[in-house]
């Protein structure tokens, strides 16, 4: 592993984690919104929603990294007809766009709360657009290991979980940063903030089970594909690490998953419950690093190299 | 059809000197790690105890020597993302050192291993099919370098007429995927497994 290979684990996390930020965010802010008004939504989420800009940002400075020719780079979008890697570029910029077009409309209260949506939901699109280009950047012949039908579902898995813990650590920051500013009106959000993080809670266990059945799968995939080197390397060679990434996936999204659900059943554990937050977000952007890094160090070429 | 250039190689001929090789290296100015002609000496077969207390050897070798095949289907023209790695009117797959980023895209893509990456440069370079030496009506360093006459280009069409059209022995991969523009004589012993890992592979220890 050099810098290159690290310039894509980072890109690839960070992009994931922003639209799966971007999405989560979306569809907390509509149901706290119909609860509480849309003040209140905006109150929970709008900070939120700038620290996705430059986590993107610096995932997509970061996949210049990976490039021989960096100066080039804006040629890469180029080849749309036939190369995934030009849709995923493509993709890219273009949720940067809509995304900052949203958040600065969203930051200012720019246009209708309606027309703000589409403009969401148009960024949430083009969002599940760039990671579907960025998984299909992999599916190639030559590349068995990669060539596999997990390898979509995955990266999808990732933006999710990683999404739903990258928020769940925002709100808690979030209501911390509201209650230094103004300690006395917070108890709204400090409700809206609990009932958050129990949803939260319930869909990083949800997810937790689902890339348990993933991950197993797709190396039973490259087992029974060409791949069985790359399957041997998940035991053999890099068990260790994959042990470590299913171990920290495990108790960031699930154990400390259902720590965060029970401290957020009732007030006067906020304090607890954040550490928890912070907690499983960290555990899980560990795990997920693991796995990217695993994800390429495993591949295998097919063909004379 | 149209206008397609093509590689012939002889694997009942190749001694495996690695001239082609060296002579690919030298007219290309190539650095140390890149060799857009590669000699692959394949290997295997076993010895077996007989009844009579000696022994008897399906052990055998040869060689294969592979430029780029510029494919009929290149798949690292369809990865690129700048349009860099293109496909001339004569069939000669091309990199335009220019448009290229350096993202190693194309090196995934082909199952030959010939686009490479050059460090310094930050960018992929390939066998060009001497196109230079092409356009002189020469022939590429390669083919001329061949003490053993193994090696020829020509129309694929011609090629396949003169010398049939088998385009995948082992260690190449099947060649549906990317439609190689080879023509080769197979050797007595390749077969066509698809399975390189079976086969012991040796590049000579050249870069």
């Amino acid at each position: 592993m050099n810098v290159r290979e690290w310039a894509l684990i980072t890109f690839t996390i960070l992009a994931q984690m922003s639209v799966g930020s971007f999405i989560v965010l979306g569809i907390v802010h509509y149901f706290v919104g119909k609860k509480a008004g849309e003040q209140q939504a905006d109150e929970l989420s709008d900070r939120a929603l700038l620290a996705i800009g430059p986590v993107l940002a610096l995932g997509m400075a970061a996949s210049l990294l990976h490039l021989g020719n960096p100066l080039n780079a804006y040629k890469a979008v180029t080849n749309l007809g036939t190369s995934w890697l030009s849709r995923e570029i493509f993709f890219g910029v273009l949720f940067a766009v809509a995304g900052a077009a949203f958040a600065v409309m969203q930051w200012k209260k720019i246009a209708t709360f309606q027309v703000r949506n589409v403009i969401a939901m148009v960024a949430a699109g083009i969002g599940i657009a760039l990671v579907y280009s960025m998984s299909m950047v992999y599916m190639m012949p030559t590349r068995p290991g990669w060539n596999l039908i997990t390898t979509p579902v995955s990266f999808f898995a990732t933006t999710l979980l990683l999404g739903v813990l990258a928020m769940g650590a925002a709100f808690v920051a979030n209501y911390w940063y509201v209650q230094s500013k103004n300690p006395g009106c917070a108890s709204e959000q400090c409700v809206l903030l609990r009932d958050s993080l129990r949803w939260i809670a319930i869909s990083s266990i949800v997810l937790l089970g689902f890339q348990f059945v993933v991950l197993p799968l797709s190396i039973a995939l490259m087992a029974a594909s060409g791949a069985t080197e790359s399957a041997a390397m998940f035991v053999g060679e890099y068990g260790a690490l994959f042990a470590l990434r299913l171990v920290l996936v495990f108790l960031g999204a699930g154990v400390l998953g259902i720590f965060v659900y029970r401290e957020a059943q009732s007030a006067g554990h906020e304090r607890m419950m954040s550490v928890l937050a912070y907690g499983a977000f960290a555990f899980v952007l560990v795990g997920e690093i693991v796995g990217r890094f695993l994800f390429y160090a495993t591949a295998t070429h097919f063909g004379l190299q | 059809m149209a206008k397609q250039l093509g590689f012939y190689f002889d694997a009942t001929a190749c001694i495996g000197c690695r001239a082609c090789q060296v002579a690919c290296k030298d007219k290309n100015d190539l650095v140390v790690g890149q060799t857009w002609r590669q000699v692959v000496e394949v290997s295997g077969g076993s010895w077996t105890a007989q009844e009579n207390g000696t022994w008897a050897t399906t052990a055998f070798a040869y060689y294969v020597s592979l430029g780029c095949q510029h494919c009929e289907k290149p798949s690292c023209v369809e990865v690129c993302p700048t349009g860099a790695m293109t496909k001339r009117a004569d069939g000669i797959v091309v990199v335009n050192a220019e448009q290229c980023i350096g993202c190693r895209y194309c090196e995934w893509a082909c199952p030959y291993g010939s686009p490479q990456f050059n460090e310094a440069k930050g960018v992929m370079t390939k066998c060009n099919f001497c196109e230079d030496y092409v356009a002189q009506g020469k022939k590429p360093a390669c083919v001329d370098a061949c003490v053993m006459r193994a090696l020829d280009i020509g129309e694929l069409a011609d090629l396949r007429v003169k010398y049939g059209s088998v385009a995948q022995i082992d260690p190449l991969p099947a060649a549906n995927l990317t439609r190689p523009s080879i023509v080769l004589t197979p050797h007595a012993k390749s077969s066509t497994h698809g399975d390189v890992k079976k086969l012991a592979l040796d590049k000579g220890g050249m870069k």
